[in-house]
């Protein structure tokens, strides 16, 4: 049903209740903005396809995007812009930066006026479940040649698509590259003679020596624990392997009980009673949690994707030395090596098809995709993109970034991610357990049962549409 | 004769009537007057006030994502899911465990600080508050002056619970046990601990509302009691309270609506929702419903309950002032 249709008769109904004629008229301008207008002229053709304009783009036209002003900022996407208002010239590139993408745009997608290229990222994005009929198809785009002359898609690292593809559409394309890890001080561990763990009996041993030097194994911030569950599902997938993925991904029953997610959370539940994991992190606000790490070295593993560094930048200490190592494993025997990968692009751009320069937003991703622009965010933001060969040996002189790239080659095709938490939107009930079982207060058998219910509720709910994954 | 006079004068009452109710003519100046003065707020009122309501009202009975256009009438679905959802339940009572506590403890804290400024001073002479209460006026009045969610910051930091100011304290007195305690990450701390950063946001502001009541009351009052022998305590049981009991009132309704809603001292101090959840409140999960999930008409319905609850605590508020005789005392004054 669409409201338009339903005006007339909503608007008597209203009418009556109110028994104000008086009201009609702004009542109806208000009905008005909140859900018509879908009637959209949107010129979509117009200009004629080229090599250099594969999408079609009409001459002189405008193209609005709305970017996430998060930990990369929005001037990776302006220096795009630039190069295409370089490259198309007559057309104007609007960049507009907010931390509240859902709020901003709601109006906007419910009055058929959306911006052509939007990076819905960032804790206020919208949920992909509600807007993934409105948006369009990229596989264009990664079929169209990048600025150099090449095939988009042979630039770009492996399973970059995946994050963004529900069902059978690529709806999100991911720009930034991130590498899911246990970060550790380099430097610390060579003072001390440790060695990362590859193992969690070697991480229970490690929190012993720890332990022995007055330090904690992990610690955590009230906002992050559930970096915990990333950790546990990541090393769980790479003990049971795609069987223990797809029965995640798909809320199966009993799918925290898969003995590879048990064999896990035991060995977490073993180094929280052991008191390897410092206290207090329920009431303490996450990135003053990581400064802990960074700065005070209490803790000497921390998990968390890539962008740590940067967050961390202003509070770590100096000859810190951040670098990564793959999530840890329960045996020599997992069904995917040590080495596999959590890693996910992320920073996902879509197109809502509703926008009125869809081509012009197809247009500046292809321009972002370009090696200039991609090496740009590199150097920069000091990130990988999904390009390929954009940071040199040094990382521009980063230990982290060097870390990811050696985790990147190391894993080789074993890269793997998820998307049930995002998709379904659960992070907020279960970061409430986890806080939970990381202060000692929720036993492994509650830490279980309380994430299946959490599953449960989503998979019984009708209302809410799932994504099959395969 | 008396009869025509009376008829004539019921007549001349009739005749007159329509002429005495008659409009008088519609001047510019009245026309204008009425525009202005009643049409253009009631205007205002209806399209920026009740249209909304009624607005949201119809969105809890669809299932808008709140993205589309599109949207299903689905009745009272949205309300049935919510009386399932217990995380939604466990936020109602978290709510109206606030609405009971905030606004009592706040009002009694208020109103024994009020009156010790402006009567609570030396018993001899005129009835006067405690030395140097124009400073503790001042000083109390603070907090107030400080928006909402940077007390929220600024408390959770105090709260901390390796380098909060509370814990380095405590520890630093000796209590070990309060080392790295999380006072928002228990949860046998998190809910008091919330609401002790709201009254103490609060609690100046009621003081000099209270105060400024108390200083509407006659001093002859005091002073009369005073001479009957009335100690402090008696004075204001028996003198104070009753002469500000609508004061009371209208602090009760605002701290009760502001603690069925207390969004952003939550938001600020425990974003998520806190340890099992003891601090949610109902428009955290609203929000969340909204944006993160795409739920607006479930949202919109969540927004209607805590409208009603808000309309049955002031409905109470009120009741109970009236049944423990609140209108007559005042009416008899």
């Amino acid at each position: 049903m669409n409201i338009q249709q339903r005006t007339v008769g909503r608007r008597t109904f209203m009418r009556g209740a109110l028994a104000a004629a008086a009201v009609a008229p702004l009542g109806g301008a208000l009905v008005a903005c909140a859900g018509s207008g879908s009637d959209d002229d949107n010129d979509n053709d117009g200009g004629t396809k080229s090599a250099d304009n594969p999408f079609g783009m009409a001459e002189n036209a405008n193209v609005d995007a709305v970017i996430f002003d998060g930990g990369y900022g929005t001037d990776y996407v302006a220096f795009a812009a630039a190069l295409m208002e370089k490259n198309f010239a007559g057309s104007t590139v609007k960049v507009s930066a907010t931390t509240e993408i859902a709020q901003e745009l709601q109006p906007r997608f419910v009055g058929g006026d959306p911006p052509d290229l939007i990076d819905n990222s960032g804790e206020n994005s919208i949920g992909f479940a509600t807007i993934l009929d409105q948006l369009e198809d990229l596989t264009e785009v990664l079929d169209a040649d990048n600025l150099e002359g090449t095939p988009i898609r042979d630039t770009l690292f492996g399973g970059v698509e995946a994050p963004g593809t529900f069902g059978d559409k690529f709806a999100a394309l991911n720009y930034v590259l991130t590498v899911y890890a246990v970060w550790y001080s380099a430097s610390l561990f060579k003072e001390n003679g440790w060695e990362p763990p590859t193992t969690w009996d070697e991480a229970i041993d490690l929190g012993g020596k720890a332990k022995a030097k007055d330090k904690y194994l992990f610690l955590w911030g009230k906002e992050a624990a559930t970096y915990y569950q990333t950790l546990a599902i990541g090393s769980a997938i790479k003990e049971g392997g795609d069987e223990v993925r797809l029965a995640l991904e798909n809320l199966e029953e009993g799918c925290w009980s898969l003995s590879a997610v048990q064999d896990v959370f035991t060995a977490m539940g073993e180094i929280v009673s052991a008191g390897y994991v410092k206290p207090g992190g329920a009431g303490t606000q996450f990135t003053a949690a990581q400064a802990q790490w960074s700065n005070n070295q209490d803790a000497l593993l921390y998990p968390s994707g890539s962008w740590i560094e940067n967050e961390m930048k202003d509070q770590t200490k100096a000859g810190f030395e951040m670098t990564g190592f793959p999530e840890m494993v329960v045996s020599s025997s997992s069904a995917m090596p040590y080495t596999a990968m959590h890693s996910a692009a992320g920073e996902p751009f879509v197109i809502p098809s509703q926008g009125k320069n869809v081509p012009g937003g197809k247009e500046l991703l292809r321009t972002m995709l370009s090696k200039e622009a991609a090496t740009n965010f590199a150097k920069t933001k000091l990130a990988p993109t999904i390009i390929k060969d954009t940071v040199p040996a040094d990382g521009f002189g980063s230990t982290a970034l060097v870390s990811q790239s050696k985790m990147l080659t190391d894993a080789g095709s074993d890269v793997f991610t998820w998307k049930f938490v995002d998709f379904y939107g659960t992070n907020v009930d279960q970061l409430v357990v986890w806080n939970s079982f990381l202060a000692g207060n929720a036993s492994v058998s509650e830490l279980t049962s309380r994430l299946q219910e959490i599953t449960d509720k989503i998979r019984e709910d009708d209302s809410i549409k799932k994504v099959e994954v395969t | 004769m008396t009869e025509t006079a009376v008829a004539s004068a019921t007549t001349e009452a009739r005749r007159r009537r329509p002429r005495r109710s008659a409009r008088r003519p519609l001047t510019f100046d009245r026309v204008s007057f009425f525009l202005v003065f009643l049409g253009l707020p009631l205007a205002l009122f209806l399209v920026f006030v009740v249209w909304p309501f009624v607005q949201a009202f119809y969105y809890s009975m669809t299932d808008w994502s709140g993205f589309t256009p599109d949207m299903n009438f689905v009745g009272l679905d949205n309300y049935r899911r919510l009386l399932d959802d217990d995380i939604f339940m466990t936020a109602l009572r978290n709510n109206v465990v606030l609405a009971l506590v905030v606004p009592l403890v706040t009002i009694v804290l208020s109103f024994a600080l009020a009156t010790m400024v402006t009567v609570g001073g030396s018993s001899h002479g005129a009835a006067r508050g405690l030395r140097n209460s124009s400073f503790y006026r001042v000083i109390s009045f603070f907090p107030y002056t400080i928006p909402a969610i940077a007390i929220g910051l600024i408390w959770a930091q105090m709260y901390d619970p390796s380098n909060g100011l509370l814990n380095g304290v405590l520890t630093g007195l000796g209590f070990e046990r309060f080392e790295s305690f999380p006072w928002l990450g228990d949860t046998r701390t998190a809910m008091p601990a919330s609401i002790f950063v709201i009254i103490w946001g609060f609690v100046g502001f009621y003081m000099v509302l209270f105060i400024a009541a108390i200083k509407g009351i006659p001093a002859e009052y005091y002073d009369a009691a005073r001479i009957d022998g009335a100690g402090r305590l008696r004075i204001a049981w028996s003198i104070t309270i009753p002469l500000v009991r609508e004061t009371v009132q209208t602090a009760y309704i605002y701290l009760g609506i502001l603690a069925l809603d207390a969004f952003v001292y939550m938001a600020a101090l425990n974003p998520g929702g806190g340890p099992d959840n003891a601090t949610l409140v109902m428009p955290q999960r609203l929000l969340d419903a909204a944006f993160t999930k795409g739920q607006f008409g479930l949202a919109s319905a969540m927004g209607v309950v805590m409208a009603i609850a808000t309309l049955l605590f002031a409905a109470i508020v009120f009741a109970v002032n009236r049944l423990t005789g609140g209108h007559e005392r005042v009416t008899r004054r």
